[in-house]
């Protein structure tokens, strides 16, 4: 599959933008779009200082996996993506999730990268705690993976 | 019997360690499960923002796939508690 996806660990090492063209790198490209998330100093009128993503390791990576099949099975086959998310505490600034695609059409690049950005937001597990200038800190609310029909 | 529930995200605020060792009746399923940690919050975090969780969590088996309030806990079990998601 001409897919790499990855949880990168930030203690060990940070996500690489040079990484992630050079994967997704190739003549039949005539399009290459990347998104990169970045932790951003507020939120809410709240002012962050950093952001702690913690993650199911296994099946993160399992989600990661299927996102990319299931985005290059609906748009385009011979498409290369790139998909790294970041665990671990992240400062402000600091690159969260990089996503890359080469395609053979822009039309194409644009539209697995906007649909494998949402369906990690929904699918992958994967947590956010912030961290505040006050010392304060809160885990974020976020997209129930509880079956619907279970939920009174 | 006892089950090995493996804690993330918001959950961590129960236990010092990852993983939180629950107490169950024989024969418990996941709704039981449930009702156990409604209790245990509602006595020991009713001041954290965690009222909700038993009910908005979902469960994965070892397998990593989730598993429905139906599902029959063993004893020993590992499960992993999902609190609601949002990572990107």
């Amino acid at each position: 599959m001409g897919a790499h996806v990855a949880l990168v660990k930030i203690e060990e090492q940070k996500i690489s933008s040079e990484k992630a063209k050079k994967f997704i790198a190739s003549e039949k490209n005539g399009a290459e779009s990347i998104f990169v998330g970045k932790v951003r100093n507020e939120n809410s009128g709240k002012q962050v200082v950093g952001v702690t993503y913690d993650a199911h390791d296994q099946a993160a990576i399992k989600s990661f996996e299927s996102i990319c099949k299931n985005a290059q099975n609906k748009f385009d086959k011979d498409a290369k993506i790139f998909l790294e998310h970041v665990k671990g505490y992240a400062p402000v600034g600091e690159i969260s999730i990089l996503i890359a695609i080469g395609s053979g059409h822009r039309d194409e690049a644009f539209k697995i990268c906007r649909y494998i950005l949402e369906e990690v937001k929904h699918q992958s597990p994967i947590w956010k705690k912030e961290h505040y200038v006050d010392g304060k800190e809160e885990w974020l609310p976020g997209h129930s993976l509880r079956p619907k029909k279970e939920v009174k | 019997m006892e089950i090995q529930l493996k804690l993330y995200g918001s959950s961590k605020i129960l236990s010092d360690k990852e993983i939180l060792n629950v107490q169950l009746p024989n024969n418990s399923n996941i709704q039981n499960l449930r009702n156990i940690l409604t209790k245990i919050i509602s006595e020991k975090y009713s001041k954290s923002n965690l009222n909700n969780l038993p009910r908005t969590a979902a469960f994965f088996s070892e397998k990593d796939e989730v598993v429905s309030d139906s599902y029959k806990l063993k004893d020993k079990e590992f499960i992993s508690i999902i609190p609601p998601i949002g990572g990107g």
